[in-house]
This record gives structure tokens, C-alpha cells and sequence, in this order.
């Protein structure tokens, strides 16, 4: 049970920058906060995988072709270190995947939208996976300490992705006007789930995560690191972004953007994306057909009788 | 000190609730890594596997296929004693005259007296 | 247009035209076979029935399109024509990989068949190459051979823990081997260009004899492991010990019999004609590339 004494105890413990491994006493809420954070974070790694992956197939050059067989791979890596962290906090990893593939937990917005073009691929591993980072690297600070660590370690993976990304894109932006004409309509239908990405913004007093150091950054705060960053990158090399509100107030340094669509960040995230069912649908497909291989790694082999 | 294959209170066995963990004989692994040839051996990450052949195969790729390991230790987590008492680790009773802390500050005090003392001498 | 037509490349390590020909078509079976299985493989990444497993199978596909990159580069060393332009720029019909590498990757126990037998042969192959008079090539192979133990520790696991595993895998991995076998056989089929190539050095192991020394390796396996292998001792080779009916047959240790398959062989159409699978995939991993030819991605 929750002794008072304790859980205040806990609560100074954790909001002063102290830190929780997996054997320490901790409250219910909190092991449940943090098993539910890191689980939505290992979906969102795995469903990340799917819009990409089309073009696994798709890559115009041998290079590309290495560089996004690796990207996705990290991405299936970081699934598979955010699981175990869940994992290890109660729910079982079988048990995680079927909630995902029945629709019951959520995945980041991004997952569910479709992708079009090679361009899209350089959209999305530059501005999607920087986006991403700025989250993730407030996550290194997290008192779950094994999650701390483990974004330690994909963070620094990540940092390849972006870079990978920019490449991607200027080389389509110094290509073809048809090219550079590919990049435009990728940003343009980007844009949108990009700044919904961080999620609305939140009242900090109210948000256990932050007041439990689940996460230490509030959702405006990393829209705000984001667009610092790259809103600068993006116009410097003459694309447009399709937000004739955004600008930066140059007293206050605070960006200034079109209010992103809530409803719809809401309605896809619950599964009503454009892409939600579809990609479920052939996790559940794929799940299925290996299901007899998962059951032949749950015996002992036997020798040839 | 734990007893032979029985997880301490807190060890890395017995904080997995009821029902959780892998299935039958999927086994968790812990995976160690060097860095740089002569560093510490510093842990990486756990990972599932069904034997330690595989394990060592998927250590592999979770923590060395960017070539960032130079050694690779995978143990299974069965195996790792966890120590986490405080009173084994941070005892309470004064330990100054094992710590370099223990002899600075008297050493500086004693020393100036000396230096004066040999000073004065002269 | 195959990559050899119209070559400007200079004569390196003074090969005279005829084995530079042979040997840049040996080049390019190679380059393919690795670029087609890579692609097929990496179809695997993201879902793959274990996540650990997953990550490690990608390895495995990455590592062949970095071999068929290098190989792509060693053929542009020969022929002046750009490595990108040799793996993309070609039509459907003027791929060469070996048959076994034409078929989709089905399901687990499958491509894992199937990379198990390309990954034996392929070995053997780079056994026939290590001694290569062609330096670059030999350079090359060593390297690549570090990698391939790896894949080949991983796929061997991976076949007893599916043919003793229980009866539906055991049953999978026997349906994959069956149809598998005689597309197998294409990986080594002798290229025309063979004897210029042992002539001058650049393989050191005639083709007919990889192929018997990769069935002798794998004969006891098949047997401990009850999967089907369709040889039998060719007529005429020794092998006294007499086998009991319905035994497969085995090399006989000791006293080398060739084995031949009891199925007709592949001929030059193991490597030239290819099926729907294949003509999917080239459209596929094409489609980026003719968007916009001679543009840079």
C-alpha cells in the first residue's frame, strides 16, 4: 500500500533529479505512468517503421538503399530496448503487442499518414525524426533511469537519421525542378502532423509525467526548440512553409504559428488516421503468419527423432 | 549476498510482477560492452533470445553492428547477483581512514607547522 | 543493355578482352545474386517474427547490397560504367542472378532455405575466388568471407531449430527445401567464360567442383536434419557400402562419389530467364530510379 510518508518521500526524490531503477520501491501510479509511457514510445517505434519501409523496396541508389534498410533497423532496434524496458516493468511483450494490434494503445501521429513519394523519406528522417530528438533528448533526463539510459543510446543513434535525411533532402533540392518540386509537396503535407507531433500544449502544474520527471520538458517547449532549429534550416535552402502565420516575435523569441488542428491530432492518434487501420491491419496480418515461428522458439529443440 | 540462483529482494528477478516477463523459454540476456580494447566492460542493454547462441548473434546487432564494440560480454540475467543494500554499500561508520579525504586536510594543517617550524631553524 | 556491351574500360592487370568478358560476367552473377537476395531480405525488416531477430536479419540483408556494392564498384573498375547505373539501369532481362534467388521470400522457414543453400554455395564459390590471380577480387573475398561466417552460423542455427523444432516447422522447411533444390543448383552452374578464368588464374576451383564439394558438405546435414535432398551417387562413382533401401543417398566419406541431382539441371536459363517474383521486384526497385533518369538521388 502507499504509505504517505513514503510516496512524499518519492515524490521529492524524483522531482529533485533523483532516480529509479527497476528493483526500487515505487508507487503503483508511477510504475503504471512510466510502463504506459515507455509502452506508447516502443509502439511508436514499431508502427514508425511501416510508412518507411515501402521504400526499403523503392531506394534509387545503393547508398540510399544501405542508408534506409539501417535507418528502419534502428528503429525495429529501438522497439525492441523500449519493449524490454516496459517489459521489465510488468507487461509482457506479447501482451503489449496485442493491445497495439487490437487498437488499444496509441502510437505517435505521424505513424499513421501516408508516405508518397522518395521525397517524403527525406522529409521524414530529417524534420520528423529532428522533431522527434528534441523529445528524446529531454528524455535522457528521465528519472526512470533505464529509460534515461536507453535514450541515451537512441538518441545517439538517431543523430545519424537527421543527418541522413538533410542529405536526402539537398540533394533533391540542388536536383531536377521536378525534384525539388517533390520535396515542396512532401513538406507541404508534413507540415501539419508536424507541428501536432509535440502535442497540444499542456499545463505543466497538471501533468504527472513532469511533475514525476517521467518527462522534464513540456510539449510547447520542444515545439519551440523544434521550430528555433529549423525553421532556419528549412527556409535557408528556399522551401516554403506552408504557414503564413509562423514567425518568430523578436522580443519575446517566442514562434508564433497557425494553431495545429487538436481534433485531428485526437481523432488520429485514436486510430482514425488515414493510414491507422491499414498499417494495423498488416501488423496483424505479418503478426499472424509468424505466429508459428514464436511458437517454435517457445520449445526446446529437440535432436532429430 | 544472495544464495545461489535465488533473486535478492530488489534483484533483477523479483521486480517483474505477476504475470509479466517472457514466455517459457525465451530467456533474458544482459549484454556488457568495451568500448575501446583495455576499457571497462560497461552494460549496454537486456535483449530476449531462446539460447545463447542466438543471444550472442542478436548482442551483436543491438550493441556492436555500427562496429562501436570492440568485446562483448552476454550473460544471462539469471546468473547476475544484484547488490543494492545500502548498509553493505554505504555503511554508516566513519571510513576516512581508508579515503584519500581522510589525510588531506590534516596533511595541509601539519605540513605549514613543519614548514614554519624548518623555516624558523634557519 | 548488359553492362559488358560497348566496355571502354582499360585492360587492367593486362587481362586480354575475352577474360576480362568472363570475368566481368562472373562479376555480375555475383553482384546480382547478393543484390537480389539483399532485397529480398530486407523485406524482413520490421517484420520479423521476433524483434531481436528483426535487427539481426537486416544485418544480414544489408551486409549482401553492401557486397553486391562493392562488386557493382570492382565491374565499373572494368567496364567504366557507373556502379549505380549497372544495379539500376537495367531491364528486366538483362539481370543475372541465379535462379534461387528469383522466388519472393515467402515465409520464415523459406528464406531461411533459401539463404541457407545460397549462403553454402556462395561459400564455396568465395573459396574457388580466395586465391584469385585478380588481385582487386581476392581483396574483396577475404573480406567479404569474414562477414559470410556469420550469416552461415546464424542460418545453420536457424535450420535446426526449425527441422527439430516440431512438425509444422520441420514440415515448412522440408516444402522449402523441396522447392528450392532445383533452382539451387544455379548458383554454380559453370558461366561460359570458365576456362579462360581458370586459365588465367582468377578462379582456382572449376564450378563442377564447387558443386560437388558444397553436396558432400551438405549431404549430412540434410540426413541429421531428415530435410530432403534430391542426389544420388552418379553412375559409375564409388561407393561400396551398400545403403539401405530408401536411405538418402551420401558422398560416401572417404571415398569421394560425385552426386547429380535427380531432377533435370538448370541450363544458362537458371540465370537468364526470370519469373513474375523477379519481374515484380525489378519494377519495384527500379520505379524510383527510371522516374527521372540521369538524375542524382
Amino acid at each position: 500500500m502507499n504509505d504517505p510518508a513514503r510516496l512524499q518521500a518519492f515524490n521529492r526524490h524524483v522531482a529533485s533529479g533523483g532516480k529509479v531503477e527497476p528493483g526500487d520501491w515505487m508507487p503503483e501510479e508511477y510504475r503504471r505512468a512510466v510502463g504506459k509511457f515507455v509502452e506508447m514510445h516502443a509502439n511508436s517505434e514499431l508502427m514508425g517503421v511501416l510508412p518507411e519501409r515501402e521504400w526499403i523496396l523503392r531506394a534509387p541508389t545503393l547508398r540510399r538503399k544501405l542508408a534506409l534498410t539501417a535507418k528502419v533497423q534502428d528503429e525495429v532496434g529501438h522497439a525492441q530496448l523500449l519493449y524490454r524496458v516496459a517489459e521489465d516493468l510488468g507487461k509482457p511483450r506479447e501482451a503489449m503487442l496485442a493491445d497495439l494490434l487490437a487498437g488499444k494503445t496509441k502510437f505517435h501521429n505521424v505513424f499513421h499518414y501516408p508516405t508518397r513519394s522518395w521525397a517524403d523519406v527525406g522529409i521524414i528522417a530529417w524534420l520528423v525524426d529532428a522533431a522527434a530528438i528534441v523529445a528524446q533528448q529531454a528524455l535522457r533526463e528521465s528519472s526512470y533511469a533505464p529509460y534515461a539510459r536507453t535514450m541515451k543510446k537512441i538518441c545517439w543513434e538517431e543523430s545519424v537519421h537527421i543527418l541522413h535525411g538533410r542529405d536526402v533532402v539537398l540533394t533533391l533540392v540542388n536536383g531536377t525542378a521536378r525534384q525539388r518540386a517533390l520535396v515542396q509537396d512532401a513538406l507541404d503535407r508534413w507540415w501539419g502532423p508536424l507541428m501536432q507531433m509535440h502535442g497540444p500544449p499542456t499545463d505543466p502544474a497538471k501533468d504527472r509525467d513532469l511533475a514525476w520527471r517521467i518527462k522534464t520538458k513540456d510539449n510547447e517547449t520542444l515545439r519551440q526548440e523544434f521550430l528555433n532549429v529549423y525553421v532556419p534550416r528549412i527556409r535557408e535552402i528556399g522551401l516554403e512553409i506552408p504557414d503564413p502565420e509562423l514567425g518568430k516575435d523578436p522580443e519575446t523569441g517566442r514562434w508564433h504559428y497557425t494553431e495545429p488542428d487538436w481534433r485531428e491530432l485526437y481523432a488520429v492518434v485514436t486510430g482514425h488516421g488515414p493510414k491507422s487501420a491499414e498499417r494495423l491491419a498488416f501488423r496483424q496480418l505479418n503478426y499472424g503468419e509468424t505466429q508459428w515461428v514464436r511458437d517454435t522458439v517457445l520449445h526446446e529443440p529437440r535432436a532429430a527423432a | 549476498m544472495s544464495t545461489e540462483g535465488e533473486p535478492m529482494v530488489g534483484g533483477p528477478g523479483a521486480h517483474v510482477a505477476e504475470g509479466g516477463g517472457p514466455p517459457m523459454s525465451l530467456e533474458i540476456f544482459e549484454v556488457f560492452r568495451q568500448e575501446k580494447e583495455g576499457g571497462p566492460m560497461v552494460h549496454g542493454g537486456s535483449l530476449l533470445a531462446p539460447d545463447g547462441e542466438l543471444a550472442a548473434h542478436y548482442a551483436r546487432e543491438l550493441y556492436g553492428r555500427r562496429q562501436e564494440s570492440v568485446r562483448l560480454w552476454v550473460v544471462k540475467r539469471s546468473a547476475i547477483h544484484d547488490v543494492t543494500d545500502p548498509d553493505l554499500l554505504q555503511p554508516p561508520m566513519d571510513r576516512s581512514f581508508k579515503k584519500p579525504v581522510g589525510y588531506s586536510a590534516g596533511i595541509k594543517q601539519k605540513l605549514a607547522e613543519a614548514r614554519e617550524r624548518a623555516g624558523g631553524q634557519e | 543493355m548488359s553492362a559488358l556491351t560497348g566496355a571502354t574500360g582499360t585492360s587492367a592487370h593486362g587481362l586480354d578482352d575475352a577474360t576480362r568478358d568472363a570475368l566481368a560476367e562472373l562479376l555480375l552473377c555475383m553482384a546480382d545474386d547478393e543484390f537480389v537476395l539483399g532485397y529480398w531480405d530486407s523485406e524482413w525488416t520490421g517484420i520479423a517474427p521476433l524483434l531481436e531477430e528483426d535487427v539481426a536479419f537486416s544485418s544480414l540483408a544489408q551486409d549482401e547490397i553492401g557486397h553486391a556494392a562493392a562488386l557493382y564498384e570492382l565491374l565499373a573498375g572494368l567496364t567504366g560504367e557507373p556502379a549505380d547505373r549497372i544495379a539500376y539501369g537495367r531491364e528486366v532481362d538483362g539481370y543475372r542472378q541465379a535462379a534461387l534467388l528469383d522466388h519472393a521470400r515467402g515465409d520464415w522457414a523459406f528464406s531461411i532455405a533459401r539463404r541457407f543453400l545460397y549462403d553454402t554455395a556462395d561459400a564455396v564459390r568465395l573459396d574457388a575466388l580466395a586465391g584469385s590471380s585478380y588481385a582487386p577480387l581476392a581483396g574483396l573475398v577475404a573480406k567479404m568471407r569474414r562477414e559470410e561466417r556469420y550469416h552461415l552460423a546464424h542460418m545453420h542455427a536457424w535450420m535446426v531449430r526449425l527441422a527439430c523444432g516440431g512438425e509444422e516447422p520441420a514440415r515448412r522447411l522440408a516444402a522449402a527445401c523441396e522447392r528450392l533444390w532445383p533452382d539451387a543448383l544455379a548458383v554454380l552452374a559453370p558461366p561460359a567464360g570458365e576456362r579462360r578464368l581458370l586459365d588465367a588464374g582468377i578462379l582456382t576451383e572449376s564450378f563442377a567442383t564447387c558443386r560437388q564439394r558444397w553436396l558432400g558438405e551438405l549431404a549430412p546435414l540434410f540426413e541429421e536434419l531428415r530435410l530432403p535432398f534430391p542426389f544420388r551417387p552418379a553412375p559409375g562413382a564409388s561407393s561400396s557400402r551398400a545403403r539401405p533401401a530408401g536411405a538418402p543417398a551420401v558422398a560416401d566419406a572417404g571415398q569421394p562419389g560425385r552426386l547429380e541431382p535427380t531432377f533435370p539441371e538448370p541450363g544458362p536459363e537458371g540465370r537468364t530467364r526470370h519469373n513474375d517474383d523477379f519481374r515484380w521486384l525489378w519494377g519495384e526497385l527500379t520505379s524510383v530510379y527510371r522516374s527521372e533518369p540521369g538524375a542524382t538521388w
